[in-house]
């Protein structure tokens, strides 16, 4: 299929409005379109994507979205891509919000969403599940995590500052490796 | 000038926020503390509502956080300043793709990234679980994390359950 930009906008909205519930569903939903529909990108790379999606700041679903815009039409395929996966998350939260603010006061509503709510709780519990068994594969990676854990919890540490430390501490430890490396090679 | 502001907080989110779409809110909950833009139940009201409407839940929860601090211009100057970081890290990382991804210190820090990350998903998790959860809420949490051992369910399926047992609840007074 032809690769436009109107294309390219049209199917991350499709994606974008077919993601519910948070971005982890992503990855099949983008298989669907752009490997078997759409024929753009094949699967090993989707799976990269998904990847460096991952290891860049931001919401995942956006970055593996604007990299497969990228490979398709450039910095202009790029913008195609994040205006089409945004804008249904947009849209939609401009409808709701104002009428909202109305339906919040009815019993019922506030009921449905104190059990949501808990259903949240257990999707970041989830959440924190996955992301610890990608993560945490080593004392040090460990450490790392009860360090910012703390600082976070009972600290109440801005998380980006615990952000920067940690890419602080990523760096040293890399060239800490080269120093040893270059004394051993001496 | 709370436009600024705004563009400014959100703008930090997308560029440190690290590890998926809960991730932005140990942001929201410290700007929450800072800004006072809204209070956490209200925080967590948006949490909700944005994990049953379409789209990343990111970018609901920026959009509405927006809406709520200054209309509908506020939740544009949101979304779009979450969004940005991204965009402008991933156009620039993909023309250095093959350097990026075999350089040794950008892996380093990868790997320190992702559990910080999930360490802070964690402090907002027990603060979510200490804050907002009476004795019925830890009852429907058990049962939800007990049928999550049993086999991976799709997300909806938590949060229909939940929003289910929320309104029957509701009659019962349970709620709180």
């Amino acid at each position: 299929m032809e690769k436009t930009l109107y294309q390219i906008f049209k199917t991350f909205f499709k994606v974008g409005t077919l993601l519910l519930g948070g971005g982890y569903v992503i990855l099949p939903l983008l298989q669907s379109e752009l490997v078997e529909k759409k024929n753009w990108i094949d699967d090993d790379e989707l799976c990269e994507y998904y990847a460096l999606g991952q290891s860049v700041p931001g919401i995942i679903a956006a970055n593996t979205a604007i990299f497969v815009g990228y490979k398709l039409k450039k910095t202009a395929g790029a913008l195609a891509a994040t205006i089409g996966i945004t804008l249904p998350a947009f849209i939609s939260i401009i409808i709701i919000a104002k009428l909202i603010e109305e339906i919040i006061r009815l019993k019922f509503i506030q009921s449905i969403f104190w059990g949501v709510g808990i259903g949240v709780v257990l999707l970041v519990f989830l959440a924190i599940k996955e992301m610890w068994k990608k993560s945490v594969v080593d004392k040090f990676t460990c450490w790392i995590f009860f360090l910012i854990f703390i600082l976070s919890a009972c600290f109440k540490a801005p998380p980006a500052a615990l952000i920067i430390l940690s890419i602080f501490i990523g760096i040293w430890i890399e060239y800490q490796k080269k120093i040893e490396h270059g004394e051993s090679q001496k | 000038m709370i436009y600024l502001k705004l563009f400014l907080e959100f703008f930090h989110i997308g560029l440190f926020s690290f590890g998926g779409g809960y991730a932005t809110l140990p942001f929201l909950y410290h700007i929450a503390d800072v800004q006072k833009w809204y209070t956490t139940k209200e925080l967590a009201d948006m949490i909700a509502i944005s994990s049953i409407t379409p789209g990343p839940i990111g970018v609901n929860v920026a959009t509405f956080a927006g809406f709520k601090t200054a209309g509908i211009l506020g939740s544009l100057i949101a979304t779009t300043s979450v969004i940005l970081p991204s965009f402008i890290i991933v156009v620039i990382i993909s023309k250095v793709l093959e350097q990026f991804k075999h350089n040794k210190y950008v892996r380093s820090v990868i790997y320190t990234l992702k559990p910080a990350g999930c360490g802070l998903l964690a402090a907002v998790g027990v603060d979510m679980f200490i804050n907002n959860i009476n004795i019925p809420g830890m009852i429907l949490l058990a049962g939800l994390f007990f049928a999550s051992l049993t086999e991976k369910r799709d997300p909806l399926f938590y949060l229909g359950v939940s929003a289910l047992v929320g309104l029957i609840a509701g009659f019962f007074n349970l709620t709180g």
